[in-house]
């Protein structure tokens, strides 16, 4: 059933709410004015402090090479290319650690989080003080830390661990071997991917009915992973072997990029635990006790009845963490990563227009952000129910 | 983000924001209202600019900013330091936050034409090269084919050992870091096969070697890099002053004024020349808006160029750089001041 304004209430009543909507608009309208002045009032005083002082402005230098060079791009780059494309490669190394970092941070936090609701002392301590630790220390010396370790724990290139043909590690990183074409086999495998967790939601909805998710995303990534492994017995491996003092061959991974991943996944994590923990403290014990009356044991209650229900209420906290965590990947200039923040900085010192750069990497974390936000809403929007 | 990068770009935001335009002339009267002037130097430049444990700055590049001191506010520790890096630097100067920016950087076209700052000299020729691990054997920069090379951010140098590497056809890992200590721990940790910066900058990053000894500064220079002091622009007053604070440091040199003889040279020496430059026969400071004692001091206090150098640089420092093309045009070297007269 339908109900207007003008259905309810009295003569009176109307002009009141009339008037009210008025007024509404009228504040409204005011501050957004008062807004658009003040914007329009900095940027002209922007404009002429710029030529007063001789300053170059506009976005002109996006056009113009670069100059200098990127340690780790998605693609390839010169220092011949523009300076878009440098922006370009930083926003895709922004992204790839922060994708990676906010998997792996998902995977140890709900790890973690049940570690800490076991009721095995011992189990628990150990989630417990790993939040604690992770959660308290700033993530800037986290940072530091770990790539301290990497840096000056880790042997030379020359004297690598090494899995004979699998994997070297090393000051230079993490070498692994991988199909001769890589990205047609990472192609291959993601497709692999998306039919196997097709086929594992569609199997375990019809014979398990619980935990249809988890159980698709593990077959997808079992199926994606041997697709990964046969593509490379079929076009042959690329190796990392070493040459001198350096290494060539397989897929690396930089010492700043492990150490930023980590850093990200383990800081996070610990917030994570304590969201996962929430939640399934949150779902009422009543559905605890019908669960362990229906029959079910501890372990088939939580991945059947508790854990959906606490997901559900740990998504929206959860989409701010992931938020922080693309924002705190911005941290990498400290380590010497090259992501987004770290190649503007470079391209301000070169060309020195502060004002657009800034506004550069403004745009693009609150553009990134708001796809996060977007993704995680959908994902609400799919999971909650409407109270019965 | 963390505040350390937040920091230039708010300066720059605020000062081209909320700023009024600069006015000539300007600098001058603040700095004497103050009476401190505020000069923009390295965190962490063996030989440039360093503080001790007491937070005495000492450097060449100190030296110039006490030089300047001595000359507008007749007291060579009237200086307030603040310690930049390669990013703050330009932000900083023309935010308005320093007086002087003596922060051994290189005066490119670029920088002197469009980022609102003016070069005014020379104080140090350098040149980009390279430092390496001994045990790796390379003798040449030739043979650098695909090594991982640490650089700082936003320097000249990033862009010279792209240009070096590409004419070279060579391949290399760039690690960028945004200041010389996190560049110096990385590479003597070992994350870097080379570091590559000027030369002087290299020699001071040696001192600071677990052993000085298992690195080695390759021959080859591949670049120039003509180091000087920049000042904002739109005040020529200010640019005059200190670009003649250069020149008054490098002319005593020329005349044998040190900071040792320079009150016996004042009434001994006859040459017109000096009488000039101690301002005994004429008063070449009114002009620049100072008085007729402001080279005088800058020799009594500071002293000149080649005492600053071979206090701060010279073979009885950790740093030991020779004189080289640094010494005067008399000597052999490119060091030439317009006269003072």
């Amino acid at each position: 059933m339908k109900t207007t304004a003008a259905a309810i209430g009295d003569a009176a009543w109307r002009a009141r709410q009339r008037a009210r909507r008025v007024r509404e608009w009228l504040v409204q309208g005011a501050a957004a004015l008062l807004l658009l002045v003040v914007t329009l009032g900095v940027a002209h005083n922007v404009a002429i402090n710029l030529e007063a002082r001789q300053i170059k402005s506009g976005f002109d230098f996006l056009q113009a090479p670069a100059g200098f060079n990127i340690g780790e791009v998605l693609f390839e780059f010169t220092a011949r290319d523009s300076y878009l494309r440098a922006f370009v490669a930083g926003m895709a190394n922004t992204l790839r650690v922060a994708l990676a970092g906010i998997v792996l941070a998902s995977l140890i936090g709900v790890v973690v989080g049940l570690m800490r609701l076991s009721h095995h002392p011992l189990l628990a301590g150990l989630g417990a003080a790993f939040v604690e630790v992770f959660r308290n220390v700033p993530l800037l010396i986290q940072l530091l830390a770990i790539y301290l370790l990497i840096t000056e724990l880790l042997p030379e290139a020359s004297s690598a661990i090494s899995i004979e043909g699998v994997a070297l590690l090393s000051k230079e990183g993490l070498q692994i071997a991988v199909p001769e074409a890589g990205r047609d086999a990472l192609l291959y495998a993601l497709v692999a991917f998306a039919i196997g967790a097709a086929i594992g939601m569609k199997a375990a909805r019809r014979w398990l009915n619980v935990g249809a998710g988890l159980i698709a995303l593990a077959t997808g990534a079992v199926v994606a992973a041997v697709t990964w492994l046969l593509a490379g017995a079929a076009m042959g491996w690329s190796k990392p072997v070493l040459d001198g003092f350096l290494i060539s061959g397989g897929a690396s991974l930089t010492p700043e990029f492990l150490a930023l991943w980590l850093g990200l996944a383990l800081f996070t994590s610990a917030s994570i635990a304590e969201l996962v923990r929430a939640g399934v403290q949150a779902v009422p014990a009543g559905q605890w006790n019908a669960a362990l009356a229906l029959g079910m044991t501890r372990g088939q209650a939580m991945a059947g009845a508790i854990f959906p229900q606490a997901l559900r209420l740990a998504i929206p906290p959860l989409a701010s963490q992931y938020m922080n965590l693309v924002k705190n990947s911005s941290l990498a200039v400290v380590i010497g990563y090259p992501d987004l923040v770290s190649i503007a900085n470079t391209s301000i010192n070169q060309n020195g227009q502060a004002l657009e750069v800034i506004a550069i990497i403004m745009a693009v974390y609150l553009s990134l952000n708001l796809v996060v936000a977007v993704i995680m809403n959908a994902v609400n929007a799919r999971v909650t129910r409407p109270p019965r | 983000m963390s505040m350390k990068h937040l920091i230039p770009a708010a300066l720059a935001i605020s000062a081209a924001a909320f700023a009024l335009p600069a006015q000539a002339g300007k600098t001058l009267d603040a700095v004497k209202a103050r009476g401190q002037v505020v000069c923009g130097v390295n965190t962490s430049g063996p030989g440039f600019s360093n503080a001790d444990s007491q937070g005495r700055w000492t450097g060449l590049d100190v030296d110039f900013c006490k030089a300047v001191a001595a000359a507008v506010l007749s007291d060579a520790n009237k200086v307030k330091f603040v310690p930049l890096n390669s990013q703050q630097r330009f932000s900083s100067l023309q935010a308005g936050e320093i007086d002087v920016l003596s922060r051994n950087s290189t005066w490119t076209l670029t920088r002197d034409a469009s980022l609102g700052v003016l070069f005014t000299g020379i104080n140090y020729f350098d040149g980009q090269g390279f430092m390496v691990p001994k045990k790796l054997k390379i003798d040449t920069a030739k043979k650098m084919n695909g090594a991982t090379v640490c650089v700082q951010a936003g320097t000249t140098s990033e862009k010279n050992v792209a240009d070096y590497f590409g004419a070279n056809g060579m391949k290399y890992k760039s690690v960028v870091f945004d200041t010389a200590e996190a560049i110096t721990s990385a590479f003597f940790a070992g994350r870097c096969q080379v570091y590559t910066t000027d030369m002087s900058d290299l020699a001071g990053a040696r001192t600071k070697a677990p052993n000085a000894d298992d690195y080695v500064i390759l021959p080859q220079v591949i670049s120039k890099e003509p180091l000087g002091p920049s000042v904002r622009r739109g005040d020529d007053e200010w640019f005059e002053i200190v670009r003649w604070t250069l020149f008054a440091m490098l002319e005593a040199e020329e005349h044998g004024l040190t900071q040792a003889n320079v009150d016996e040279q004042k009434t001994s020496n006859k040459d017109p020349n000096v009488q000039r430059f101690l301002g005994v026969s004429e008063d070449t400071g009114k002009l620049l808006g100072l008085d007729a004692a402001w080279a005088h001091r800058i020799v009594k206090q500071v002293g000149n160029y080649g005492e600053s150098f071979e206090r701060n640089l010279g073979p009885k420092t950790p740093v030991a750089l020779p004189r080289g093309v640094n010494n005067l045009w008399t000597k052999g070297g490119l060091m030439y001041a317009p006269p003072i007269r």
